[in-house]
């Protein structure tokens, strides 16, 4: 083990000042943290909760059925992201949906439901555009590409959501975050700068097991002054500018607008959708959709879950009713969500 | 969908590059990302090289660590 990965794992395991509660906002983080054995390293004064950095998790049960509208009314091909097949919607998942006829096909790129589109002209395609700031230029190169190449059967339904409001929603639920890296890789660091000046402590954290332990010894670290701290822990892929193109790609393409959060409510501006230029493109205006809500099944706690009032194991049905096969509530379904990593780990 | 790829890049033509990700390779957008050459370390994000990985992780860990202690 490298030398400096040994001093962070003996500053984590031996802590014994105050009691901190560290929220990890991104799924991967989450995962990686049970995979790695991470959390049987805390001491109790150590409690790691898991917020709500899952972007399937956090997309609401009416984006499913607005989706299951599109494949089942207007006989659209659905190109999504594999994880999102499975997320129960009001009436039916897209698995479902795809039961009843509907064509679901899952893809690993929004850029391969463009040629999807391009190799397929007598379909209308639609993409489901899920994800943070990390995800978000992908859907915009799609968007910009189809533009380009004047694409009549290609369209976005956008859900993609956005760190920073979320980030004082969730103020309060946490004395220091793990900043979700690769977000900050777009972003770059300056709104970490900023939650700062506003009191909120966090470090930008890597993936590995020594860049989760390093993380972690710095925010045990940085605590013990009681002032709020900010560090980039992961500076080989987060520079503080993040990524100049990618940034004035999202500007270009989308818009920020108010987003409704599964658990959280609607945040104002915390969404983002595309602009009046890139209306062709907008699945809700160019198949005229009507206003679809969705009802999240009452027994599921994925809401408290991903605000960090609750363990998954806390919730009634985890484990009995809601299991991996057999899911109640996305935070389950998705490999990057809590309820699954609880599942699959413990 | 969230999780990153960190890949070596093979070629760069036309905005796209070929990378190698452990053996496994595929092209990927490379619009965002100016200066990128064959040999470049890159983190990939659905399709979209989104980072150049600048550092070994050991001097990542060297370099945070001296920091704070």
């Amino acid at each position: 083990m490298n030398d400096s990965v040994k001093t962070a794992k003996d500053i984590v395991t031996s802590y014994s000042g105050r009691k901190l509660r560290i929220m990890e906002v991104c799924g991967t983080h989450t995962h990686e943290i049970f995979r790695l054995g991470i959390r049987k390293l805390l001491p109790e004064n150590v409690e790691l909760i898991s917020g709500p950095g899952c972007p399937v998790c956090v997309t609401p049960v009416g984006f499913i059925d607005e989706a299951c509208w599109l494949a089942l009314e207007k006989n659209c091909v659905i190109c999504t992201f594999g994880d999102l097949i499975r997320v129960p919607g009001t009436e039916m998942s897209l698995a479902g949906a795809r039961s009843e006829g509907a064509q679901i096909k899952p893809v690993y790129s929004p850029l391969d439901a463009v040629d999807y589109a391009r190799e397929n002209p007598d379909k209308q395609v639609v993409f489901l555009a899920v994800g943070f700031e990390t995800t978000t230029p992908s859907a915009c190169l799609a968007a910009e590409t189809a533009k380009k190449e004047g694409l009549e059967n290609f369209s976005l339904l956008t859900a993609n959501k956005t760190m920073p409001n979320a980030y004082a929603a969730l103020e309060g639920s946490a004395d220091a975050f793990l900043y979700p890296g690769h977000v900050n890789a777009i972003t770059g660091t300056q709104i970490c700068e900023e939650l700062k000046e506003k009191g909120v402590s966090g470090v930008v954290a890597g993936f590995t097991a020594g860049e989760l332990l390093t993380a972690l010894a710095v925010i045990l670290k940085l605590s013990e002054s009681g002032e709020p701290f900010f560090k980039n822990c992961y500076p080989r892929v987060v520079k503080a500018e993040g990524n100049p193109a990618a940034q004035k790609l999202i500007e270009k393409v989308m818009q920020p607008c108010d987003s409704e959060w599964r658990g959280l409510g609607v945040i104002p501006m915390s969404g983002m959708e595309l602009r009046e230029g890139y209306a062709a493109f907008d699945a809700r205006k160019k198949y005229d959709m009507p206003v679809i809500k969705g009802k999240p099944n009452p027994a599921c706690r994925c809401g408290d879950v991903l605000q960090g009032k609750c363990k998954p194991s806390d919730c009634k049905v985890f484990g009995k009713v809601c299991t991996p096969e057999h899911p109640v509530g996305a935070c389950m379904v998705s490999g990057e969500g809590a309820c699954s990593a609880y599942y699959q780990y413990n | 969908m969230c999780v990153g790829l960190s890949a070596r890049v093979v070629s760069v033509k036309d905005g796209t590059a070929l990378i190698d990700a452990s053996g496994a390779k595929r092209e990927v957008s490379a619009d965002l990302l100016e200066e990128l050459e064959p040999g470049d370390y890159v983190m990939v994000h659905a399709g979209v090289a989104i980072a150049k990985i600048t550092q070994s992780d050991e001097e990542e860990y060297d370099d945070v660590m001296e920091s704070v202690i």
